[in-house]
């Protein structure tokens, strides 16, 4: 751990971080790599090894880049593309596929110290689709840059193409081969696992939030479907001034709830401190509409919250204080 | 007070040259905000749903080719028309919405068949003029969306005269909100986006929370404007969440969060109406083409 200061004067100042506005600020990372049915009894031991070294490699790889002083921004970046390449996480490799066989990608970035924000959806060929949705933030003057006109942009800027094939895995060709069968069935798909989708949000020493989410979507899915997790408000999130909020699960519930910025509000207006507004949004009000998932967040301060209404969610969490925790089930630490 | 009802339209915000606008095409202007805003009234009066009337009102805007949505929508910088809408039901919050698309003759029905017939929220491009075909709603060619005029603007565009998507005939977007007998209030907005806009790009009127928003109790909203700096700011859903969280009312409210996108550098204007059938209009832009009507006898067309 490289750091700036004295080790002495370091604890001193952790010691009075909240009330002294000198003090070294907290940085923080939390991940999440979907969430949903996600039970002991469904999970091998080495499945649930492999989820948690996976999710161990993006939160320490993220908080890396923030312990040596580096931006949420990045923080947020590299814990996601780790979990794109993961192709055990529905994002970029291994992505649930869409009706007709292939993966379609959506992803978004937002840096809480604009607002700035890129977002790209139902895109086929990028390999890493939050790097491209940082470089419609960086390079162009839009915000969402979806399907065809999204990869030109990704060309134009020097992304490389892949083909379709490389993000299939088996896995998710049986996957929805079963859904296939379920919807010709007229039945609802038995044991389906994660809703999936990937996220982080991240809090800096220069005391920036970030957030980033990215995703396949749902197995099966109709062409052209576009979650919460591109847009905006819905399930990526942050402001300074509020907190950074990563969502997943039942993206339409998200969408007409805008469900990210809605705990982003209840925070700056109603006061609620950040675990409550996850509270009030994922227990009641999503609850209510009869909507299933979780989110990630963080304030301005490092306090963070991993809440969900699922029975599970893949998820991590890691701060200057010494916290570190990998959980995927309900009963493990939220 | 609960057998109120209105209606609120705009036909874009931006920069409205008064030279550009003569008196013949002001009066164009006119007439076509009156026939969206009373066809729509009409569905109110007869009692119908605040989601019928919005429907009507931007079908209607979008028909004609005065207005930067369906028939007459600005071009992107390859020359095609390529659409986005969205519409939502304050009552359960449903929601419908299309991107990108390039072949659908009215984008707001398809927003509604998304809400109303499946599990979706927002679809885009090819699988949302999939999901019309499989609607049945007929296809149309891109053709049908050019206009003379909207040729004309994208070239100049492209010499690098800049000229506003809204004369000819700005930053164009058509929407509409109401509120029924019912208390139900509804929102729709429907565009064709920037003139000379990169194939893709989507603006903040088919993203909920940022172009359009509805919840009963609350407020229904259609923006109009730098679509950008409107999905930052998630512009809609703070108006409505400055109303339920914090009692401002829905003028404050809209006027603040117009000042919140100036000071982030974006023009535009929001038409909202609230629980009480009281419709707002407001803008930061020279002018937006609007009317209002309601139960109470108000009846307004305005551009200035």
């Amino acid at each position: 751990m490289s750091h700036p200061f004295k080790p002495a004067l370091v604890c001193l100042l952790l010691l009075a971080a909240p009330a002294f506005a000198a003090a070294p600020h907290p940085i923080a990372l939390v991940i999440h790599g979907g969430a949903g049915v996600i039970e002991r009894t469904k999970m091998t031991p080495a499945a649930e090894a492999s989820y948690r070294a996976g999710l161990a490699a993006a939160l320490d790889a993220g908080y890396a880049v923030l312990d040596r002083g580096g931006s949420s921004l990045d923080a947020v970046t590299t814990a996601v593309r780790m979990m794109e390449d993961d192709p055990q996480f529905n994002a970029g490799r291994g992505a649930v596929l869409n009706h007709h066989g292939d993966a379609e990608l959506d992803a978004a970035i937002m840096d809480g110290s604009g607002p700035h924000a890129g977002a790209v959806a139902a895109v086929h060929h990028v390999k890493n689709p939050i790097e491209l949705a940082r470089l419609v933030m960086e390079q162009s003057p839009h915000v969402l840059l979806v399907g065809d006109g999204a990869e030109e942009f990704a060309l134009e800027h020097g992304v490389v193409l892949v083909p379709r094939t490389y993000f299939r895995t088996e896995r998710r060709e049986r996957e929805l081969e079963e859904a296939r069968k379920a919807e010709a069935a007229r039945a609802k798909a038995a044991g389906v696992t994660a809703s999936g989708t990937v996220g982080a949000v991240a809090l800096d020493r220069a005391g920036n939030l970030a957030a980033a989410t990215s995703t396949g979507g749902l197995t099966n899915k109709h062409l052209g479907r576009v979650g919460d997790s591109p847009l905006i408000g819905a399930g990526t999130y942050a402001s300074n001034e509020s907190c950074a909020v990563s969502g997943t699960g039942d993206g339409e519930y998200y969408i007409r709830q805008v469900l990210a910025y809605d705990i982003c509000a209840l925070v700056a207006y109603r006061h609620l401190s950040l675990q409550q507004a996850v509270h009030a949004v994922i227990h009641e009000k999503l609850q209510r509409t009869g909507g299933t998932g979780g989110v990630i967040a963080l304030d301005p301060a490092g306090h963070m919250a991993m809440d969900f209404n699922s029975p599970g969610m893949f998820r991590g969490a890691r701060d200057s204080q010494g916290k570190r925790v990998i959980g995927m089930y309900g009963d493990d630490l939220k | 007070m609960s057998a109120a009802y209105a209606i609120a339209i705009h036909g874009g915000a931006g920069a409205v040259p008064r030279a550009a606008l003569t008196a013949e095409r002001e009066v164009h202007y006119r007439k076509g905000l009156e026939r969206a805003l009373d066809a729509g009234y009409v569905v109110l009066e007869g009692g119908g749903s605040s989601l019928d009337a919005v429907t009507t009102a931007v079908r209607i805007l979008e028909d004609d080719p005065l207005f930067n949505a369906g028939h007459g929508a600005a071009l992107t910088r390859d020359g095609a028309a390529e659409l986005d809408a969205a519409i939502m039901d304050g009552r359960q919050l449903r929601a419908g919405a299309v991107a990108s698309v390039r072949h659908v003759k009215n984008p707001v029905e398809l927003a509604r068949r998304v809400m109303e017939k499946s599990r979706h929220v927002l679809l885009v491009g090819a699988g949302a003029e999939e999901f019309a075909l499989e609607e049945q709603l007929p296809l149309v060619p891109n053709l049908y969306f050019r206009t003379a005029e909207r040729v004309e603007q994208l070239e100049a565009e492209q010499r690098g005269t800049r000229v506003s998507d809204l004369v000819p005939c700005t930053t164009g977007t058509v929407g509409a909100v109401a509120r029924d007998a019912a208390g139900n209030l509804a929102a729709a907005t429907s565009t064709g986006g920037m003139t000379n806009k990169r194939p893709g790009r989507v603006g903040d009127s088919p993203i909920i929370g940022a172009g359009t928003y509805a919840k009963n109790g609350v407020c229904a909203v259609s923006a109009t404007g730098h679509g950008e700096y409107f999905i930052r700011a998630v512009a809609a859903h703070h108006v409505c969440t400055a109303v339920e969280y914090r009692g401002l009312s829905l003028e404050q409210a809209v006027r603040e969060v117009l000042q919140i996108l100036s000071a982030l550098g974006g023009d535009g204007g929001l038409i909202a109406v609230d629980r009480d059938a009281v419709p707002v209009m407001q803008f930061s832009t020279d002018g937006m083409f609007r009317g209002a009507r309601d139960a109470r006898g108000r009846r307004e067309i305005a551009i200035y």
